[in-house]
């Protein structure tokens, strides 16, 4: 049991390696993901998430295929998404791909539904993008449905209606995947997650703090209004980035260039600008654990942190001794973070954890269970579903 | 009191965008007793104003600066002229403030230009964008060319600037559309009631 998770998170593009002058195939590019995966596990992370896109210069197009080869040739590792596009895709087919992940890594999974950020992929999908916020709230409370209920009637506006419909397979041990929304913009998702009492994703990589502070805190806030309980015991994750060297000038002067040829902020501010202004660490091991404590400062004790390492064209050499040196630390990390935590803050969500909750809770009631959606069912249906 | 905040384009210093400015602001404050006027210098937040094209987001200094517009009661805008419109800066600088930062807020447009054959830039292209914004313009835009520094004994760029000083200080005490940007979040719009009673 881990009272905070730790891990990776990665877009998975396919960027030109600015120092060497290469470029990674996309057979390497997926290979190597797995590879980082791998040896997120080997450092000790819990978790490794893949973005969801479908276009150049992105590999990831089917994150469950990569997430359940990861599953099969990992022991404890936590997968995850950042993000599964919940505007695009069809609920019914995501409630099935995701419950065969669940069933395939034997729970060592959730999922992280978002927006996605390139417009082009609407129209691509037979959608409207500016309907983006419609879509979202829709196929979310479809697919929470698919999971919550054996049996679904149901019709919308942007779906061919079901009747009497199961989605298969049922969600392992009865318990659907947890599900994290993430969010930078948007307060109507955070409304969402709050609404459902689920977690929630600030990326934390490209703004500075503020602007994530505000969502998180309305989110935080909803979670109380909708009965979850307090504020600060809503579900909260958080993106990070660093790249670290013992030495800190050796850091800055190896990041550099790939700092100013990254697709993102390249030729825009300076590194120095860059790290003072948003959550980005450029330095030593010490200098990253320092910045990343003061998250908690920030945002208030929260779940999950995880860190995009493989990015901005860096070969996977590098990556790879990034995250031995992120092993080195990972114990004071967890130290730092689990002395300042207040006892009524929640634990990580993990399937184990959900299912014994759920067990506590069915056999403390006779009643029947009132789900988020307002229907009834029995304790022993859902236990058994 | 009324805040007002100048915003100069000008790229070159000294320059006669911010002398514009200058005369511009000299004359609202002498029309309109009770007026706290700032100018916020382009030129000076240039690196920065790209970055946050690229970034989206801005540094603290031209968040500042963001602030202080967004705030303003009112606004004197003036740029230079350059190949019939505004430089880039200016529309980059427009292009980071939000959609909703200027709705309902007063503007006086003015600009500079090397020749007088720049005059009209400010109704075929400011004018347009701060209608796009649904910014509140003052009727009277000023364009000053060269010619209008020199001594043509009449003073008319000094009449058009009291005259377009003179209607935004008349704007800023009275109209109003009564509209503004809101950071508030309606919680009980179509799409958020959507959220919490699904069917």
């Amino acid at each position: 049991m881990t009272s905070m998770q730790f891990g990776l998170f990665t877009v998975g593009d396919v960027t030109p390696d600015p120092v060497n002058k290469t470029i990674q195939t996309e057979h390497e590019r997926i290979k190597n993901t797995i590879t980082i995966a791998k040896k997120a596990e080997e450092i000790g992370l819990d978790v490794f998430a893949t973005g969801e896109h479908h276009n150049p210069p992105f590999v990831p197009s089917s994150p469950t295929t990569t997430l359940a080869y990861i599953a099969a040739q990992t022991e404890k590792l936590i997968l995850s998404t950042s993000t599964t596009l919940i505007t695009t895709n069809d609920p019914v087919k995501l409630a099935e791909d995701y419950a065969t992940l669940q069933h395939l890594s034997d729970g060592r999974m959730d999922l992280m539904l978002g927006r996605g950020n390139t417009a082009p992929v609407y129209p691509w999908f037979g959608y409207d993008g500016s309907k983006a916020v419609e879509l979202t709230i829709e196929h979310y409370q479809l697919l929470r449905r698919l999971w919550d209920e054996e049996v679904v009637d149901w019709e919308g506006q942007f779906r061919t209606p079901l009747q009497g419909f199961t989605a298969t397979p049922r969600p392992l041990d009865g318990v659907p995947p947890f599900v994290w929304h993430g969010s930078i913009r948007t307060p109507e998702v955070a409304e969402l997650a709050a609404f459902y009492g689920d977690g929630y994703f600030a990326n934390n990589i490209f703004w500075p703090k503020e602007h994530y502070i505000r969502l998180i805190n309305f989110y935080r806030q909803r979670y109380q209004h909708y009965g979850h309980g307090e504020p600060e015991q809503a579900i909260v994750g958080l993106g990070g980035q660093f790249f670290i060297r013992k030495n800190s000038q050796d850091a800055v002067r190896e990041f550099r260039p790939y700092f100013d040829n990254a697709p993102v902020y390249g030729h825009g501010p300076s590194l120095e600008d860059f790290t003072a202004q948003t959550p980005l660490t450029v330095g030593s091991p010490q200098e990253f654990v320092e910045k990343t404590l003061t998250f908690a400062d920030y945002f208030g004790d929260y779940q999950r942190q995880l860190f995009l390492v493989d990015h901005a064209g860096l070969p996977l050499k590098i990556v790879l001794e990034q995250l031995d040196l992120l092993g080195e630390v990972l114990p004071t990390l967890r130290a730092e973070f689990d002395a300042r935590r207040p006892a009524n803050v929640p634990d990580a969500p993990t399937h184990a954890a959900r299912v014994a909750a759920r067990n506590a809770a069915a056999s403390s009631l006779v009643e029947p269970v009132e789900t988020t959606d307002g229907s009834l069912v029995e304790p022993v249906e859902r236990m058994n579903a | 009191m009324t805040r007002i905040v100048a915003i100069s384009a000008g790229l070159s210093d000294p320059s006669t965008t911010r002398m514009l400015a200058d005369r511009l602001v000299e004359s609202v404050e002498r029309q309109s007793g009770d007026v706290s006027v700032e100018v916020v210098s382009l030129r000076e937040l240039a690196h920065e104003i790209t970055d946050a094209t690229l970034t989206g987001f801005a540094s603290p200094r031209l968040q500042d600066a963001i602030d202080k517009v967004v705030a303003a009661d009112g606004l004197i805008a003036v740029t230079p002229i350059f190949k019939a419109s505004y430089p880039g800066l200016f529309k980059s600088f427009v292009d980071v403030l939000e959609a909703d930062a200027l709705i309902g807020k007063p503007v006086l447009l003015a600009a500079s230009g090397g020749t007088a054959r720049h005059s009209l830039a400010i109704d075929h292209a400011l004018r347009p964008l701060f209608a796009y914004l649904q910014a509140l313009i003052v009727p009277t835009g000023v364009f000053a060319s060269p010619y209008d520094w020199g001594t043509d004994g009449t003073n008319a760029l000094g009449q058009r600037i009291d005259r377009a000083a003179g209607e935004l200080v008349s704007l800023l005490k009275g109209a109003g559309t009564g509209r503004g940007p809101s950071d508030d979040i309606d919680l009980f719009s179509d799409t958020f009631l959507s959220i919490s009673q699904p069917h």
